[in-house]
């Protein structure tokens, strides 16, 4: 059972907020859907060797390796474009985010 | 009109790509209102486009590849320049600043792109009443979801407004809703098409691939967009017989695997695939076979994808792009800007992701689902060693009404039971249309069913595929 506290706690986890209405429906709907995968219990997976189940990729993957070379990726002005919050410092653009430290923020 | 009878029309001069592009762009004012397929229209520039490859054309250039083809793109997809959003507020004002590989590869073949298109946002859903631009309606009975998530994609095809799309596919999006349209949809081998530029929802599983009318269209579209690319790891260069375009015959033997025809399918849905085995029957050998894990498909699905959601989304948290709200402290931009900007069954996926990836859980629930997943994908390789390709229903019920399943997660996530073990395999399938199913209110609806092949043989669903499909001239 999943309780209250759980789902606050993993809101906080997550970063991602619910209305009270949602939250209520919430928990309903993550009981239904742990419910319904409880069913994996009873799959027999003995015969699983760990090391395939780690590399449980859809295809058969190996690692390829690229030479190491320094390439230079043109920064395309939409991508400054599509920031948030920016300004002309007079030396360049300067990308503005919220305060990380202390609980002054933006 | 079908990618091929337009080639022949434009060869012969019977039609010009101008025309034809502003044929569809009428219909598309006049029709998007009831169907709400496309988010955005790029009139202007399908119409200069269009006119460039008419003078290349009429300088003496013959009509190859994709020239002057209408194709309708998923939300998304990045092109270069535009709006993409995945049908979200989040994204609502984000510009692509590069081309998705699939795009380089289509504007090189001369495709023209019509517009993007209405999805489940983040491709989150099997209805596309997740996006946050209103639900697209299904082109032969409005009162009845298009699927999804390529909802969008699918009913534009349907519809007749778009000669072709782009769609992808995690757990069944661009296969359910081309059933449910009426429509050709081909989701390839995992790693024959680069992600490039193709939002990632959960990773492992995600491919994009064509809507078409046709398979012979799907096919020359595929052909055009796989292939190694230096910014998907796991894309490949394909090799065999798909890669040569073998054209003489690679199938023989077909199988039927039981699980796919228990109750839970619409006995409709059934008599039309019925028909068609024993139809195939009199030149191929049909093989009744087993797959034993399908039954823990769906629950396995749905650990690996909330749990690769959960790191995904993490990327949308209003600092980068998109959306930014305010707050006392990080914290709460980070929450009130994903509250606000994320529609519920994305933060349901991301908060379930969450919980099955945390401290106490991880064993019971992603590990023993990495173990399963094992265990289909290997049902799938033995099933190949008897049969070629496997025959399966595409969804377990015809178009379902808007608004009958929203309320519902989990019903809403059963509608994709058929279509999930293939891309948890990696293998390649095509659903395409294969009949009419009458409803009480004398609405008739489409009836999709799947060719499953093994990985990298998408050449066996292109054979027996256009064998079916003649069947209907």
């Amino acid at each position: 059972m999943i309780s209250k506290e759980d789902i606050e706690h993993l809101k906080d986890l997550a970063r991602v907020e619910f209305g009270e209405e949602e939250t209520k429906k919430l928990a309903k709907d993550m009981q239904d859907i742990l419910g319904y995968i409880d069913i994996l219990k009873e799959a027999d997976v003995a015969g699983v060797a760990s090391a395939s189940w780690r590399m449980a990729y859809s295809i058969d993957l190996k690692n390829v390796f690229r030479k190491d070379e320094e390439i230079t990726h043109p920064l395309p002005p939409s991508l400054i474009d599509s920031f948030p919050e920016k300004f002309d410092s007079g030396h360049g653009t300067y990308l503005k985010v919220p305060a990380i430290l202390g609980e002054k923020s933006l | 009109m079908t990618i091929t009878e337009f080639h022949d029309a434009l060869k012969n001069k019977k039609t010009s790509v101008r025309e034809t592009v502003s044929v569809y762009l009428d219909k598309i004012k006049t029709e998007n209102k009831k169907l709400n397929a496309y988010l955005e229209v790029f009139e202007k520039e399908a119409v200069a486009q269009a006119e460039e490859i008419d003078i290349r054309i009429q300088s003496g250039e013959t009509p190859s590849g994709l020239m002057g083809v209408p194709i309708a793109v998923k939300d998304n997809i990045l092109i270069r320049g535009h709006i993409v959003s995945a049908a979200s507020k989040i994204l609502g004002n984000y510009v692509a600043s590069y081309d998705a590989f699939v795009i380089e590869r289509l504007k090189k073949a001369g495709a023209i792109f019509l517009g993007r298109t209405n999805m489940d946002e983040f491709a989150m859903g099997s209805s596309t009443e997740n996006s946050a631009y209103g639900p697209t309606k299904n082109p032969h009975d409005s009162g009845r979801v298009p699927g999804g998530s390529s909802g969008g994609s699918a009913a534009a095809v349907g519809g007749g407004i778009a000669m072709a799309s782009l769609g992808s596919d995690t757990g069944g999006s661009i296969r359910q809703p081309a059933a449910f349209c009426g429509v050709v949809g081909l989701k390839p081998t995992y790693g024959a098409v680069s992600r490039s530029g193709l939002m990632a929802m959960a990773s492992s599983l995600d491919q994009i691939g064509p809507i078409t009318q046709t398979v012979a269209d799907a096919e020359a579209i595929f052909n055009v967009i796989r292939g190694k690319d230096e910014m998907d790891a796991t894309s490949v260069e394909l090799g065999g017989p798909t890669a040569k375009r073998r054209t003489d015959r690679q199938v023989q033997k077909i199988g039927v695997p039981r699980e796919y025809f228990t109750d839970g399918l619409d006995q409709r849905i059934k008599k039309a695939i019925d028909g068609t085995i024993e139809k195939l029957g009199k030149n191929y050998e049909i093989v009744e076979l087993s797959l034993p894990h399908t039954k823990y498909a769906l629950a396995c699905y749905y650990i690996i994808v909330p749990a690769e959601v959960s790191s995904n989304m993490a990327r949308y948290d209003g600092i980068r792009y998109g959306v930014r709200k305010e707050g006392i402290n990080l914290l709460e931009v980070y929450k009130k800007s994903r509250g606000e900007g994320i529609g519920l069954e994305v933060r349901r996926r991301i908060l379930l992701g969450t919980y099955v990836l945390s401290h106490g859980y991880y064993d019971a629930y992603y590990t023993k689902a990495q173990k399963v997943r094992v265990q289909i994908k290997k049902d799938f390789k033995e099933a190949f060693k008897e049969v070629d390709v496997i025959l399966a229903p595409t969804t377990p019920t015809l178009p379902f009404k808007i608004g009958e399943k929203a309320k519902d997660p989990l019903s809403m996530y059963l509608s994709d039971i058929y279509t999930i073990p293939v891309n948890l395999a990696g293998i390649p399938a095509i659903s395409l249309p294969i009949g009419w199913a009458e409803e009480e209110d004398s609405v008739k609806l489409p009836i999709g069913m799947q060719i499953i092949a093994p990985h990298f043989e998408e050449n066996k669903l292109f054979e027996l595929g256009k064998i079916i499909e003649s069947w209907k001239q």
